[in-house]
């Protein structure tokens, strides 16, 4: 493989929407940008044709005071205590500044001419989740703003390692997705911004390994690097799901208009009976699990019925769903002849993943000095991604013009052990393949840190996935780039599971879908607290820590 | 399979292969249709279809095991 080497003074890795805010934000600034993508910035991550919702506070919509609206974030509500309130209220405060920046970049923020919060909502208890904005075209623009700023974006290179000597991080080392070359990024300050977890659990359909609710490209891989150089990862145990559609695994349950009714008609929430674009239903938001609980129960299934909706809210609906990122799930209805207004769609609830990530704050760092991470590195939302993703190459951009920081001793080590593990999955004959590989991963952890755990569980189940890992590093093969970069997503995928089991262990508790067969129940001690996780003598060291 | 192609109208531009977040297409010759040399990777993203331009050259097939089921 042939080598090559980039220096930047801020290295971004991964060029979804946190990312590419990262660049724009650190190009301004007037540093030497590098972003580094798997696949294309111009249609990547999961923000790659559209988006959900936008959370943010506008003032004029909002009104003036901003503090009550801090306590009603989705992010302060969420499970597991995930956020400091000085975190939400930075995020809040900047948010509109961002939002008024991406309309003028022509990413419609208010497309019918007037700030608009629909959906994910309580009747009579709005939230700050909701903003509807048409984003099918926000990468294409996202990627011209960063290349405007003189960032420096290279497609089709998967990083899987950071590189790092006594002063910190210092750079990562990439491989291409289609050309066989090693990549040395050499950076002052890298910028974790990988996205979601997928692929560590078995899909709504695990014979089509693909079909996610999340986008498959996204595996968890910077949640895996920051664990490696010794960054710490906050509430890994947490589950997260979500539900929509079955069998058609896409996320986006907040811009369905309708109610989700049981197969006698029966609503089976509590806050709408009829189809209202205000709200939607939200009880797929608040009990995600419903659905796949009622087909366990024999109780299933569990519908979205749209039935009734006026053909105003249809458009709008429509409308919504293609700037999401669901037009494929809009063309499949078509050409089957579904029409909603007469069919009600089953839904189900899909995979599991981690809610948890890495641990960064309101200005993208981390607890490595040089390491900033923003987005679904923890908890991001498209909203929370470009948000934190501009305060983080922000910092990451004055950091590294404050640095004087020159590689030192050990990166050549770390280089070398690094290609040596690409020559040996490409060349090696005979062997596992990733898919292979992957399905005894997504299986151990179904089993053992699935749903329902406990220490006895989770003490086997360790430590068959570390039996497993070690063998696959041994017999992992790969024939071409693109079966290379599997093969790496796969082996990173060890590390994050690793940390799922080991952050169980040490929540004992059962708490909202957390659930400890051996401790079911709420431990009040905990309130507040979450699990940190990070590596300590080469294992994964747990403690609790005050969070608010 | 998804995506298909329609060899007729494909132009061989290049744009879903440049594009596509699963490089569905790897392996794709440059001014020669593309390739779907990994098909099952599919995410139904619809990027090459919404990016292709020239309607109708390319379409997504939902597979069977992600036929919506409904009433």
């Amino acid at each position: 493989m042939i080598e090559e080497i980039i220096e930047a003074d801020v290295l971004i890795v991964g060029g979804g929407i946190a990312g590419l805010m990262a660049a724009i934000r650190a190009g301004e600034l007037g540093t030497r940008v590098v972003v580094a993508e798997k696949a294309n910035t111009m249609r990547s991550g999961a923000g790659a044709t559209g988006n959900d919702h936008f959370m943010c506070y506008i003032p004029e919509y909002h009104g003036p005071d901003i503090e009550p609206w801090i306590d009603q974030s989705p992010m302060i509500q969420e499970k597991g205590n995930i956020r400091s309130r000085q975190y939400v209220c930075t995020l809040l405060k900047k948010s509109f500044d961002i939002v008024k920046l991406w309309d003028s970049w022509g990413i419609p923020m208010k497309p019918t001419g007037k700030w608009e919060c629909t959906g994910h909502t309580i009747p009579g208890f709005p939230n700050l989740a909701t903003l509807k904005y048409a984003g099918q075209n926000q990468k294409p623009i996202l990627t011209r703003e960063a290349r405007n700023r003189g960032v420096e974006i290279i497609n089709r290179v998967t990083v899987f390692d950071l590189l790092q000597d006594k002063s910190g991080v210092c750079g990562a080392i990439g491989t291409g997705t289609r050309e066989e070359k090693v990549i040395i990024f050499k950076a002052k300050s890298v910028v974790l911004t990988t996205g979601i977890c997928t692929r560590l659990y078995p899909g709504p359909t695990p014979s089509w390994m693909f079909n996610m609710a999340d986008p498959p490209s996204t595996t968890g891989e910077g949640r895996a690097m920051a664990y490696r150089a010794g960054a710490e990862l906050v509430n890994m145990e947490m589950p997260r799901r979500w539900a929509g559609p079955k069998y058609f695994a896409r996320c986006g349950k907040g811009t369905w208009i309708g109610v989700v009714r049981d197969s006698e008609d029966k609503p089976v929430g509590p806050y709408v009976t009829k189809p209202d674009r205000r709200y939607g239903d939200v009880i797929g938001d608040q009990y995600a699990s419903l659905f796949e609980e009622r087909m366990r129960e024999g109780r299933g299934p569990i519908y979205m019925d749209c039935r009734g909706i006026s053909e105003e809210d249809y458009a709008y609906m429509m409308w919504g769903l293609a700037n999401e990122g669901n037009t494929a799930t809009i063309n499949h209805l078509n050409e089957e002849g579904i029409d909603i207004r007469k069919n009600s769609l089953e839904f189900m609830t899909y995979e599991l993943s981690t809610r948890g990530g890495i641990l960064f704050n309101e200005n993208g760092e981390t607890s490595l000095k040089g390491l900033y991470a923003a987005g679904d590195e923890y908890f991001g939302g498209v909203g929370g991604a470009a948000i934190v993703g501009w305060f983080a190459g922000d910092n990451a951009a004055r950091h590294a013009g404050d640095s004087k920081h020159t590689i030192t001793d050990g990166v050549a080590e770390q280089i070398e052990e690094k290609k040596a593990l690409l020559k040996k999955i490409r060349n090696q004959e005979i062997g596992a393949t990733w898919q292979e590989i992957s399905a005894a991963l997504t299986q151990v952890m179904h089993d053992y840190a699935g749903l329902v755990r406990s220490e006895s569980l989770l003490q086997a189940g360790l430590s068959h996935l570390l039996r497993l890992k070690k063998k696959a590093y041994k017999e992992i093969i790969a024939k071409n780039q693109h079966e290379l970069m599997h093969c790496l997503e796969v082996l990173n995928s060890f590390d994050v599971g690793h940390l799922v089991f080991v952050s169980s262990l040490e929540r004992k508790e059962t708490r909202e879908d957390y659930i400890r067969a051996d401790y079911p129940f709420k431990n009040r001690q905990y309130d507040n607290k979450v699990v940190i996780c990070r590596k300590v003598n080469g294992q994964p060291h747990t403690e609790w820590r005050q969070m608010r | 399979m998804p995506p298909v192609i329609e060899k007729k109208a494909c132009t061989a531009c290049g744009v879903c292969v440049s594009i596509c977040p699963q490089d569905v297409f790897w392996g794709s010759e440059r001014k020669q249709i593309p390739v779907v040399s990994y098909p099952e990777e599919c995410w139904h993203c619809n990027a090459c279809v919404l990016d292709c331009p020239v309607e109708g050259a390319i379409r997504l097939r939902i597979p069977f095991p992600a036929q919506i089921c409904y009433k």
